[in-house]
């Protein structure tokens, strides 16, 4: 029995989408609403004012962090004592008459209070190096070579944030134009749709995470924010891909049909993907070390939504938006 | 056949030229990962310049890496950064506070002569300056001894002279803050009984620095060129004898007054040389000798980021980042090897040789690593592994179908070719996008994701497919079952 590898009988669809797509579209809408939220209750809190809780390479300030010698388990710190200490500090600043006032400084403790970091105003690099002196007292000893002392200028915060978004835009633009050509204009505005739906929800999840734990976003989830941009699109570009294969060759049924046969066909190289590169970044969030954990959290949450958007909400949506021209074309 | 074994022998030889390349050029690590210091330094517009010209920032750049050479670091870096502003990258240095004070401040010098008329006033704000030097001095050691406070303390109604002859009202201040402004007052009493400008940094040839002949503090010694020390003829010349100073200022604030002699009276002090004896510890006159050297900054700088990491905390980073990265990878070959069976075997083969043209790539362009350049090589594995997951599914697609083997591989390669082209190049895309507009740590990140994207595209298609078809030429190896469970091939094909 030769059956030709183009119209050979399909495999029963394992994921009927067009059956299921009120319910995808509702998944997907009640996740954006929750996330939405989260952006605007964040954007109306009094402390935050702002989409999402900015960290201090957005806000400008000064990170200090400590690694703590300890032999086996450190001894007790609480971050109030540092906060205390701090206190005394900015109040007795005779060598020091531009350091400013401390008490807003915020104090936390990581890896079991190995490390200490300290967030506060603005600070010049002898200053930083002064206050490391004294809190060696009451944290110390800290590990020689292990500190870490960052001051960021507002404005430079807001240059990284500016430079972002027009990169973004504009690589949203080639990537529009690109996929116009290569396949047409409905294809651009739901794989941007997709785009936008994955990018909207880990925002919606840092701001929520902002607004419960006080979770700020730093210059990585930027990064992040443009590494799921990249991956959506790639991972919606080969389902796209599919169904367009599917309505050069099975012209005769129903867009509907041909959607679902291509999602089936694509689902499990989209699961296997997005497992093989969750993999990694579950190696990043179990072994990466508090400086990496929320990046790779970004990064896997990202990945997971843009698996679910472009097997589910981006062909569905096509599955509606039929065709101006003839098909085939 | 002959063009296959080509392929192979090209792949061949790019894995060794590879190899051989890491071992040679070693790996460029960022300072998040090697550990040092990262300033941001911004050029400020000032007087009649409201917008900094890229000349006048190869300018400051200039005089900003004489002084950086200056500090003796090695494998520093500076760059210019957008339209106004400059990084500056030095590896291994944690304390950043000496490097931003070198560098921060303008180093504009001036000699003056004094304005006639003004000796008495002069010689009171010197003697001021020097007892409230001295009072300053005395209640910093205080400070770290705690002890026998009250007997250095300036008398409250010496304080109270000070200030009214300084015009400055008795503030709420502390007393230190009191003495802290006072002495910034009389420094600027003592340079405004000066004349303008009679000479400049400018006319500086070089620099040095020696130990004064009492032993215990450093001098500053100058050379002029012939017109600087003409210069300094004529402005020596004309003070000689006279009683009234020479004043040296930096950046506003004076270092040195200095009496010329009667001898001076005639040609003032020639030979183009002079030295400048301020009181210096060994390291602040090593610092002026470097900002004299470099010169004056055009401009002034103002310091926007200070990021300082540890070589230690440095070093906590790659050993991290490198066990997530191979943990992941691991798994993944695992998962591979499970799925995919002998076409597994291929796949991570082909993904090693991929890890390996990545390294050897960042090590010869060569690409700095960052945490973020690590993040986008982790997932531009992800991509590499997704190229390989299309072909395979595609193939196994064929083989369900009741094709031949060859024939399977054939067709799923060439099905698999589009999407992967498509996902390749829309990445691609972005990080042109990010790499050219964005900055710092988003440049990094695009440059090792789109190197990845490149190279997965050329070892999805080439390797994957000459390994493939390589291991197909043994009949042994021909089956079928290699590729898909025996349940799933269609019963005619069994």
């Amino acid at each position: 029995m030769a059956v030709s590898s183009s119209t050979g009988q399909e495999r029963p669809l394992r994921f009927p989408l067009s059956r299921q797509r009120r319910r995808v579209w509702l998944i997907s809408l009640i996740v954006l609403i929750i996330s939405i939220l989260g952006v605007v209750l964040s954007w109306t809190n009094p402390q935050i004012r702002s989409p999402l809780r900015p960290g201090l390479d957005f806000t400008g300030g000064t990170q200090i962090q400590l690694e703590r010698q300890c032999s086996e388990t450190c001894p007790d710190l609480k971050a109030i004592d540092i906060q205390k200490q701090l206190e005394i500090i900015s109040q007795n600043n005779e060598n020091m008459k531009d350091l400013p006032n401390l008490s807003s400084a915020r104090v936390q403790l990581l890896d079991r209070g190995q490390s200490v970091v300290l967030r506060m105003p603005a600070v010049t690099a002898s200053e930083g190096q002064a206050l490391i002196v004294a809190l060696e007292p009451i944290a110390g000893p800290f590990v020689v070579g292990g500190q870490s002392v960052d001051t960021i200028g507002p404005s430079l915060g807001g240059q990284l944030l500016r430079s972002s978004l027009i990169s973004l835009l504009v690589a949203f633009a080639g990537i529009a134009l690109y996929i116009s050509i290569r396949y047409d204009g409905r294809y651009a505005v739901l794989a941007l749709v997709a785009l936008g739906h994955d990018v909207l929800i880990v925002c919606g999840l840092f701001a929520w995470l902002g607004l419960i734990s006080g979770l700020e976003v730093d210059s990585l989830f930027a990064v992040s924010l443009l590494t799921i941009a990249g991956y959506s699109v790639n991972d919606t570009v080969v389902v796209f891909d599919r169904i367009r294969e599917r309505q050069k060759e099975d012209s005769d049924l129903p867009l509907e049909t041909q959607v679902d046969r291509a999602v089936s066909a694509t689902l499990t190289r989209t699961l296997y993907t997005s497992g093989t590169t969750l993999l990694p970044l579950l190696g990043l969030i179990l072994f990466g070390g508090a400086t990496l954990f929320w990046f790779a959290v970004a990064l896997a949450t990202g990945v997971i939504v843009g698996s679910w958007s472009s097997i589910a909400l981006a062909p569905s949506l096509l599955s509606v938006w039929p065709k101006q021209r003839p098909a085939g074309a | 056949m002959a063009r296959q074994q080509g392929w192979f022998a090209l792949i061949l030889a790019l894995a060794i030229a590879a190899g051989s390349v890491l071992t040679s050029f070693p790996l460029q690590l960022g300072l998040d990962l090697r550990g040092g210091t990262q300033l941001t330094l911004e050029v400020q517009p000032s007087g009649d310049i409201t917008k900094v010209k890229p000349e006048q920032l190869e300018a400051v750049k200039a005089v900003l890496d004489r002084r950086v050479n200056g500090l003796g670091v090695a494998e520093s870096t500076l760059q210019t950064v957008g339209d106004n502003q400059l990084v500056l990258q030095l590896p291994g240095v944690t304390d950043p506070s000496r490097a931003a004070r070198v560098l921060g401040s303008t180093a504009l010098l001036e000699f003056r002569a004094q304005k006639p008329g003004t000796e008495d006033e002069l010689r009171n704000l010197i003697q001021l300056r020097a007892q409230l030097k001295s009072v300053l001095a005395l209640n910093k050691t205080k400070e770290t001894s705690e002890s026998d406070a009250q007997n250095n303390q300036l008398a409250p109604e010496q304080l109270a002279e000070a200030q009214k002859a300084l015009g400055l009202e008795g503030s709420a201040a502390s007393e230190l803050e009191q003495l802290e402004q006072l002495l910034t007052r009389a420094n600027q009493e003592i340079v405004d009984r000066f004349e303008p400008a009679a000479l400049t940094g400018k006319d500086l040839v070089t620099a040095g620095r020696q130990q004064q002949q009492n032993g215990s503090s450093w001098e500053v010694t100058l050379t002029f060129n012939r017109e600087g020390g003409d210069k300094f003829a004529e402005l020596t010349r004309s003070i000689a004898g006279t009683g009234r100073l020479l004043g040296i200022v930096l950046d506003g604030r004076p270092i040195s007054e200095a009496s010329v002699g009667d001898q001076f009276k005639a040609a003032g002090i020639t030979g183009g040389s002079a030295v400048i004896t301020g009181n210096f510890s060994a390291e602040e006159a090593r610092d002026l000798e470097v900002q004299l050297r470099g010169g004056s900054l055009p401009l002034p700088v103002e310091i926007l980021e200070v990021r300082t990491i540890g070589p230690s905390l440095g070093a906590e980073n790659v050993r991290r980042s490198l066990i997530a990265a191979l943990a992941g990878l691991i798994l993944v070959a695992i998962f591979m090897l499970l799925v995919y069976r002998l076409a597994g075997v291929v796949a991570v083969v082909a993904l090693s040789l991929y890890a390996l043209f990545n390294l050897a790539a960042y090590a010869l362009i060569p690409v700095t690593l960052t945490l973020p350049g690590t993040a986008g090589f982790i997932l531009s594995i992800g991509m590499a592994v997704d190229a390989n997951v299309l072909i395979f599914e595609r193939i196994k697609d064929e083989l369900r179908r009741g094709n031949t083997l060859i024939r399977s591989i054939e067709t799923g390669f060439s099905q698999a070719f589009s999407s992967i082209v498509d996902g390749h190049i829309t990445t691609l895309i972005s990080c042109a996008a990010l790499f050219f507009l964005g900055t710092g740590l988003v440049k990094g990140f695009a440059a090792t994701l789109g190197i990845g994207v490149l190279l997965s595209l050329f070892t999805a298609l080439t390797c994957t497919r000459t390994l493939l078809r390589f291991l197909m030429s043994y009949q042994a190896l021909r089956r079928p079952t290699n590729f898909l469970p025996e349940g799933q091939l269609p019963s005619s094909a069994a």
